[in-house]
Order: structure tokens, then sequence, then C-alpha cells
């Protein structure tokens, strides 16, 4: 129960900030889907169907505000349980969009179990952090956590869907920093990962094999170094997004003025390559705007992160913050052309019910660590 | 629990400032892409979206120094489609009219308009009449555009000046070619937006980015004396056939050339028409020996020097000895004589020119030469300016300094010789030629002022101010004398230069040339003559450039508002000259009609052929100076035609007063003039029957050329 005491305690600057970045992301979306609008299509039909996923996200954040976050340790292995399940039956009913497995129809919506097993992970994985605080010392303390973690992303992966996979690397590092191991056991862990990973692609590339990647998946991940070398295929993405942010300039070309957006030549512009609409429309200025508001929800959740009246809560607000930051790292760093296609969505702004209600949820569970943090003052 | 915190705090700060650097890394990168490589991509994002036709800028106009147009880009108009926007019309119907307007095939028609393109001419330069007609249908997706073709009102006049442009509109000769990029404009582009499947866009109709129109050019040229020029031009090839003929006359106070012209010619409209020798810019192009025209050089040097003075005395022996070699004058074996300087120069006696060209020396003399400009170029903005050909100081010889001295042994073209002119007749300043005034933007403010230049000072104002009166000796009492001018005071000197060919110079062909300037005291115009190769007999210029010169300078002159100023020998000749009656010689004997004129104090010409006056002009009873010349008619008694009797009128129009007169006179008729000039009306029509005897009135004008093509 929220008492009038903890009001006090509410952070508003992160809620303003996350208002703020909706809003913005609503215009955008407005923008972006006014292209492949056709005449007599109601030309705000997406922007309200992501305005009714926002509402909803606002109800969530209050039920969860509603409830303390230590009731997440009761509720954490059926949390896990029903995390597993939901993304194994991905694999079963899920229907196939852009050649991966990742959605569930539910009626006329389809949900997304991906974007909610980032939150349930956050949450599981601190409960089971936080219960084996102070013994992460040892190299092998690692591996039990590299199950619990990796069941999950294994499924992911599975779907496949590389960009989530990615963030759930992120949340898993960051998280696992926070817990206790030692940054020198992280790096060793981080580096055999990716000698793995490096030389299962070396091998891939170089015995031309099919797995354990798809072929196009290989091409998406590399493309982005070259982007010409296939610019009408799978680099016409990425030099699109380029000349999109570039043509963009300093003050950008105006709402609903960017060519590349108006015209679709930018391909994704609703969902993976909406930075790319701001950078067109808003410019380096909006775009810069954009990123400073999304550090200052980071600093707040790190903030919050620091005042929590326990590991639990720590973690929990690391968890939320890693997963947000690796989007964006992601998601702007694939639309600039330095990381590669993968395709997860912009936090609050890409288009998908999802997304969103899963990131408000994460915005709730930031709020619920700060409204229920320690104060000294009695 | 307080010292975890702070570990965990620590932890938690290090994430945060790995956060941070994720944040700035992508806003680097977002700069780079924004600004460092903003330019490119807006360029690719422009050409993205862009279907683009440019649209050819209308070419400048350029204009003689009062505003006369020389050559201006007149508008033609073309028929396009742009099928997407026709496929949301009525394709069919729009192929059928157009095809019964353009009389295209309709096939043809409909296959341009529904072409998978953004853009398509379906037929060019279009009569205004049907363009008209498709603009009033307004058929979707089809449009006019408007393209430029160039065209010269005074048709071959300046062509040397002017150039011409190719079929793409970029100048390849003379001024279009030298003023490209100032006449060219900025081309304009119809604009057509299309989305990425490369559909239409309904809400994106084509766009006309309108050409910015190329820049007018201002000459300094003036029309009327260029056609005064061109004139003079044509007679010199009527009457002498020569291989080729140049005409230049400059502002000697500013450089600025006020006419340019030469021969053979061609019309820039059809240059393909003719062959490309005739299209050299003689005046700029050629290189010629000036012949006896430098010795003004030689003079000059030789007075700034103190070489000679007027009064220094010469005796010539008819030739001169330089190193074995004999140089005669030019009318040996007749010698000029004992003579004064001021005699030699009137005489255009070349042993006294071999003797102080000598006496200069090399290092004097070419200081001269090339303080004068010779064998440089003037800097003339013209495409294909010659330097001349001045034999190198180290290696001249003194039989070429000799004859250098009498313009032979050294080569120089039209236009730098009357730079040189220009510069005596300037006190001694040299001013660099300027054939082009201003550059105006299609909007009328100037872009470019081109500004009287002085080079250097040549002579001193006094030796310059000396070698213009003896200059104007040479034309009142020399070799000149065939370019004296009543009433104006007229410096010059006349050039025969033999050609030079294999092995030495070739009898029978000639450079000739006059090179003068007036009023001498107050020089208004410098003029250059020069006929290259004339036929038929003579060749000294003082015989053949003088009088050409004369006739340019008289037109010029009264045309530049100068003054006419009678010298005291003229003044007395005017004031002697009473006004006397003129008698009636009508059907008189031609011996009779001769003595009673003389008697009268009137001179004679007669135009026809027979012993019997059959008309005369001035009629008898008429008021006129002594001294006038009166036409007289000549015919058959009772031979010509019979009073009363019925004749056909003929057309009389262009005839000149004399040709009108003896035309009429052969039929009976009398001529009543009005006027002067060429007749340009006549209160008979053609064809209708009048009776021999009756008086004709015809109109007469003067043939200055009208500012309107």
């Amino acid at each position: 129960m929220i008492e009038r005491r903890q009001l006090k305690n509410f952070d508003f600057t992160l809620l303003v900030t996350t208002l703020l970045i909706i809003i913005f992301g609503l215009i955008i979306l407005s923008s972006a889907t006014h292209a492949t609008m056709t005449r007599g299509d109601d030309q705000f039909a997406y922007v309200k169907k992501q305005a009714m996923s926002f509402l909803l996200g606002l109800i969530a954040i209050g039920v969860i505000l509603k409830i303390d976050y230590n009731a997440f340790v009761k509720y954490s292995k059926f949390i896990y349980v029903i995390n597993i399940a939901l993304l194994t039956s991905v694999m079963f009913i899920g229907s196939t969009h852009k050649g991966a497995q990742s959605w569930i129809p539910i009626g006329t919506f389809s949900l997304q179990p991906s974007e909610f097993a980032k939150i349930f992970m956050v949450i599981t994985f601190a409960v089971y952090l936080a219960n084996r605080e102070g013994k992460l010392d040892r190299f092998r303390d690692l591996f039990p956590t590299f199950i619990f973690f990796g069941i999950p992303m294994g499924l992911i992966m599975l779907q496949p869907d590389l960009g989530t996979t990615l963030v759930f690397i992120g949340i898993y590092f960051g998280m696992l920093f926070v817990a206790g191991a030692r940054p020198r056991n992280v790096l060793i862990l981080i580096l055999i990962g990716a000698i793995i990973i490096g030389g299962v692609l070396t091998a891939q590339i170089s015995f031309g094999l099919d797995f354990p990647l798809k072929q196009y998946q290989l091409d998406r991940l590399t493309i982005f170094w070259d982007p010409y070398k296939d610019s009408r295929g799978t680099g016409y993405h990425v030099i699109q997004s380029l000349i999109s942010l570039g043509s963009g300039g300093l003050w950008g070309k105006g709402l609903y003025q960017g060519t590349q957006t108006r015209l679709n030549f930018l391909p994704e512009q609703k969902n993976d390559f909406i930075f790319s609409v701001v950078g067109e429309e808003f410019g380096f200025a909006g775009a810069l705007a954009l990123l400073i508001l999304f550090y200052i929800f980071v600093f707040r959740g790190i903030r919050i992160a620091m005042r929590s009246k326990d590991m639990l809560g720590t973690l929990l607000a690391t968890g939320i913050v890693s997963m947000i930051v690796f989007h964006l790292l992601v998601n702007i760093g694939m639309a600039a052309g330095i990381m590669p296609i993968t395709g997860i969505p912009l936090p609050f702004f890409s288009y998908g019910g999802s997304s969103m209600l899963a990131n408000l949820i994460g915005v709730g569970i930031l709020l619920n660590v700060y409204v229920r943090r320690q104060v000294l003052t009695f | 629990m307080s010292i975890t915190n702070v570990v965990i705090r620590k932890r938690v700060t290090r994430l945060f400032l790995f956060v941070g650097m994720i944040l700035v890394l992508l806003i680097g990168r977002l700069a780079w892409i924004q600004f460092v490589r903003g330019e490119e991509l807006r360029i690719k994002a422009e050409a993205n979206r862009m279907d683009d036709i440019p649209v050819p800028a209308p070419r400048g106009t350029i204009y003689d120094r009062n505003g006369v147009e020389l050559v201006v880009s007149i508008s033609s108009d073309s028929v396009c489609a742009f099928p997407p926007e026709v496929k949301k019309g009525a394709p069919q119907k729009t192929a059928r009219e157009l095809a019964r307007i353009l009389g295209m095939p309709y096939e043809a028609v409909l296959k341009k308009i529904s072409k998978p393109s953004n853009f398509e001419y379906i037929q060019r330069k279009v009569d205004p009449e049907k363009i008209k007609e498709i603009k009033q249908l307004d058929l979707a997706g089809i449009d006019v555009v408007e393209e430029k073709q160039r065209t010269y009102p005074k048709r071959r006049l300046a062509s040397h000046v002017l150039g011409f442009v190719g079929m793409d509109n970029i100048g390849l000769d003379g001024l279009e070619l030298k003023l490209n990029r100032e006449l060219a404009g900025i081309p304009g582009r119809i604009i057509t937006e299309k989305d990425a499947t490369g559909r239409e866009i309904p809400q994106a109709l084509h766009e006309h980015e309108p050409p910015v129109p190329g820049n007018s050019v201002w000459l300094t040229i003036d029309e009327a004396i260029q056609y005064f020029s061109e004139r003079e031009l044509d007679n010199i090839v009527a009457q002498y056939k020569p291989k080729s003929a140049v005409i230049i006359v400059m502002d000697p106070k500013n450089g600025e050339i006020l006419a340019m012209g030469s021969r053979p010619d061609y019309d820039p409209a059809q240059y393909n028409e003719s062959p490309a020798e005739n299209r050299r810019n003689l005046a700029t192009q050629l290189n010629y020996e000036p012949g006896s025209t430098f010795k003004i050089v030689t003079t000059a040097a030789a007075l700034e020097e103190g070489v000679v003075t007027p009064e220094s005395r010469f005796y010539d022996p008819g030739f001169a000895l330089v190193g074995g070699h004999k140089i005669k004058c030019w009318r040996y074996p007749r010698a000029h004589g004992a003579q004064s300087f001021v005699e030699a120069v009137e005489n255009s006696c070349n042993p006294v020119f071999v003797k102080i060209g000598l006496d200069l020396a090399k290092e004097r003399f070419y200081k001269y030469i090339r303080a004068f400009g010779f064998g440089q170029k003037t800097g003339l903005s013209l495409t294909g300016e010659a330097l001349g050909i001045v034999i190198p100081e180290k290696e001249v010889t003194p039989i070429n300094l000799a004859t250098i001295s009498i313009g032979q042994s050294i080569s120089v073209t039209p236009v730098q010789l009357i730079t040189a002119i220009s510069a005596v007749a300037n006190d001694g300043v040299l001013m660099k030629p300027k054939i082009v005034k201003t550059i105006k933007d299609y909007k009328g403010s100037i872009v470019k002022e081109d500004t009287p230049e002085p080079v250097r000072k040549v002579i001193s104002k006094s030796t310059a101010r000396q070698l213009a009166g003896i200059l104007e000796k040479v034309v009142s009492n020399g070799t000149g004398n065939n370019a004296y001018l009543e009433g104006y005071r007229i410096a010059g000197k006349t050039g025969t230069a033999q050609k030079a060919g294999k092995g030495g110079y070739i009898q029978g062909r000639y450079v000739t040339s006059f090179a003068g300037f007036a009023p001498a005291d107050d020089p208004q115009v410098a003029i250059l003559v020069l006929i290259d190769e004339p036929q038929g007999g003579t060749y000294f210029g003082g015989l053949i450039a003088a009088p050409i010169f004369k006739n340019l300078a008289k037109d010029v002159l009264r045309y530049l508002n100068v003054t006419p100023q009678l010298n005291a020998d003229e003044i007395k000749n005017r004031t002697e000259k009473a006004e006397v009656l003129v008698p009636d010689v009508v059907n008189t004997s031609l011996e009779d009609a001769q003595r009673i004129m003389a008697e009268a104090g009137l001179e004679t010409k007669f135009e026809g052929e027979g012993s019997w006056v059959v008309n005369q002009q001035p009629k008898g009873g008429a008021k006129f100076p002594a001294g006038t010349r009166v036409i007289i008619y000549l015919g058959t008694q009772g031979r010509g035609v019979p009073s009363g009797q019925e004749v056909t009128m003929p057309d009389l129009t262009g005839m000149t007063m004399r040709e009108a007169g003896q035309l009429l006179g052969r039929l009976g008729l009398q001529l009543n003039p009005e006027g002067t000039g060429m007749a340009v009306q006549q209160k008979t029509a053609p064809g209708i029957k009048v009776k021999s005897g009756s008086t004709i009135t015809v109109i007469f004008s003067p043939p200055v050329p009208e500012p309107s093509p």
C-alpha cells in the first residue's frame, strides 16, 4: 500500500521524463506511419493504438506501485516458469513475422513474449542474485547464474531474436556486476563468450554452413560494416537509415517533411528505424534532445538503484536500466550503422504494444523501488 | 549493511559511467553522420526521391553600348508529358487530341505518354498556335516547356565579335564562347517526386524550378558605328575583291572598341554554312606586316628619344644601303631628295626611316616596340588573339632593324596596331582595349563593370602632340591626302606592305592600310582600315584605304556629333562660293550645257549616253553655291520618250537618287526628290501608267540602321 509519506518519495522526474519521451515518440510515430497510409485510412490509427498501449502501461504502473517489490521474492519461481512457458509456447503457436517466430496472437492483438521475458528475467534474476549476495566471488559461482539466465535466453535465441538476446546479455552482465561478481571474472566470462561466438561465426563463414545462424541473419549481422556491398539487398536498410539521419543536418527537415520517411525510402520506420525519423525530421538537435531525455531517465534509474533500501531493489533497478541502455545502444547503433541489424525496438518509441507495456512495467518497478527506499528520517 | 552499501554504490557508479560512455559514443556517431557526412547524405536523399529534368536557362542578351540588341534568345515551346499524371486522366483521349494537334501518329503519342518514366518530350519547337490549343485543352499530365534559341536581329553585323552557339546553346566562338559562363545562366529543373517503389505521389505533383537567366552583356561596340564599318567593308569587297579586310574603330581615350569587323564574314545563325576560315576574327587573329603605318611607332620612338626633331634635314637618294642590302623607297627610282623630317613622314620616305631606325638602335627601338604592345596579346576579352611576330631582340640584325623601321620584318595584329595608334592619340598613354563594358544580371543590376585601364605611358604628352601634328600634315599635304575630310582635322598614316611568301616578298601581293585618328587636336576616334591583297591594279594605301577611312570617319564623326572646325583655307573656300542661279540646260547639246554651266560657275557630271541633255539635277532656276556639281542626264535628241506618251511606273525603292533619276529620265519622267539617301517611298505606285514628262515625287531616307531587327 502506498502511504502519503511514500508519495513524497515518488520520483516525478523519472515519470515526467518517461512521459516526455512517449509524447515525442507518438509525434514521431504519427510521421512514420503517415507514409504507409493511403488516403481514406485513419491517419492516426497507429498512434491511437500506441496511445492505448501507453494508457494500459500507466494502469500497469499503478498496479505495480501497489505491490511491494519484495513480494517478487515469493512469486519469483512462478514468474520464471511462466516466462519459460511463454517463450516455449511461442515456438509452437507463435506466428512468424520477418523470419522470427515471436508473436502469440490473442484476438486482434498479438503478444510478443520476448518483450515481457526481459522484465521477467530482470525480476527473477534480481531475486536469484539477491539470495546469493556475497557468494559470487569465485569464478565457478558464476556458472549457476549462467544456467539460470541461459535457459530463457536460449529460447529467445531459438526464435530467433538476436536483438533481444543481445539485450539479455547486457542485462546479465549489468546485474551480475552490481550483484558483486568480481569484474575480472565478469570480463573472463565476456571473453569466453566472445571467443565462442567468434569461433562459431568464423567456422560458419569459412565453412559456408547454414548453422547456427541462417544465412540472411549472418548477412544482416555483417552488412553494417560495408552496406554498399549489397546496397539494394541487405545493405539497403543501413544505407537508407544513414541517408535519413545525415540529410536531417542540424535542425532536420521538419515534422512530416522528411522525404526519406514520407516517401517510404526508410524501411521499418515505425519499428526498428524510428530513430532515423527523429534524425531526419528534427535533425541532430532532435536526436540529441531524445538522447538527453533517455540520459535523464537512465540517470534517475541509476539513482534509484543507489538509494534502494536493499540489494533486491538495487538489482531490479540495475536490470531495468541495463535493459533500456542496451535497447538504446543496439537500436540507435543499428540506425547509425555501428551495430548489426538485429531488429529490436527503441523503448517508448517503436510501434508495438508489448514493448510499450513491458517498458512501462519496467518504469513501474523503478518507481516502486524508489517509493519504498530506506528513508532515514526517523 | 553500510559498508556493503558503499560497495554497491561504487559498482553502480561504475555502471553509470559505462552507460554514459555508451551515450557519448552514440552522440559522437550521430554528429559524424549528420555534420561530417551531412552534405553527401543530403544529396543522396535528394537523388533518392527526385527525378530531375533540366530546363535550360535563357541565355543572356548581348547589347551594344546604347542598349541595341545584338544577340537575343527567343523562346520556342516544347510539349512534354508526365506519364504518371497522364495515367490519372484519360490517356487515349489525350493521345488522340495531341496526335491531331501536333500532326503525329496516335500510336506514337500514346506510346510516349504511357512510358514508365516521369517525363517525356512529345514534340519540340512547336508552333505557338498549336501550343495555345494544347494549353486550352488542359490535358492531365501534359505541359509546355519553354526552350530557348539564339537569334541575331542584326544578322551578320559584328558576327566575328559576337560568335555563335552550338545546338546545345553553348558558346563556340567569339564572345559567346569567351563569356559563356556569364551568358549561360543556371538551368532550372522539372522535378518529379517519387517514393521508394517509384510510385507517383498523390499530394506532390511535378514542380517547375525556373532557371536563372544568364547575365546580359553590354559591349563597347556602337551598333551605328559598327554598321558604318560593315558598310565600308562591303564597299571594299565590292570594289577590290580582296582576300580579306578589317576595320576597327576605337575610342582612343579609354580603349573602348566602337566597331570591329572583317571580311570574309558569316551568318552566326547558320555558322555551319560558311567555311571555318570565314569565321576567323581577323581583327585580333590576323598577323600582318603593317608597312608604313608602323612608321608612326618609329617616329614616336625617334622623337621621344631625341633622335630627330621635326625640323631635322634628310636627303633621300631613293634607297638606303644597309649591310650591303639596298632598301628602296616606295617610289624608287624617283628620289625624294632633300626634305625635312616632317616632309619625310608626309612622303613616307623609306630611306629616312631606315636611317632613324638604325640611329635609334636595337635597345631603344625595341623598348618602344614592346611599350606599344607589339608581340604581346592586348588582353582584349576575345578568344584566339594572336601575338604578332617580333624578331627576338637577341637575333635582330641591322637589316631587320632597318626593315622594321618601315614596318616590314615585323607582324602585328590589327588590334595591336589600333591600340598603339590610340596611345599616340591619347597623349602617349596606352589603354587596354575593351570590348565588354558591363555585365548585368537578369534583374538588371551590374555584376561586372570593365572600366578603362591605362597600361603604361609610352611617350610623353608633348611627343604625342607633336606626332599628331605631323600625322595631320600627312593627311593634309602628304601620302594620306585621300583621307582628307573637310572640316575635320585628321591625323593618319598610310601603309602598303608587300606580303612575304616563300623566298621573300611577293610582287603584286600587298596589305594596304590606313591608320589614323580624328580630330587631331582632341581625338575622339581612332580608325584602322586594312585591305589584304586588293585586286585591280592599285594597291597603295593612300589610294585604296585612305578614301575608305575618309568615308567612315565622316559618318562616325558626324554620328558622334563632333563639330566640324573649318581651317582658314576651308573658310576662305566656303565664303568665296557665292550662290549662283542654276541655268536650265535641258534640250541643249552636251557641249552647250557644259559651257553654260561652266560660265555659271558650276561643275557638271554627266550621266547616261548620248549628246543631248534630256534632264538635269538640280533643275534650272534653283540657287546653289558656286562649284556645285550639276548632274546632266544625256540622251538622244528627239529619240527620248516623247512627252505625253504613257509609260509604266517602275519600282524605285532602294535606289540612290542618282539611280532613280537616271531610270526616270530614261522614261521621260522628272524626279522630284524629297530627302536624301535611298528611295524609301514613291508617290506614284509601281505598275501605274503615267504620262511621260510628269514629275514623280520620291522620298529618300538615309540608310541609317534602325534599332529594331
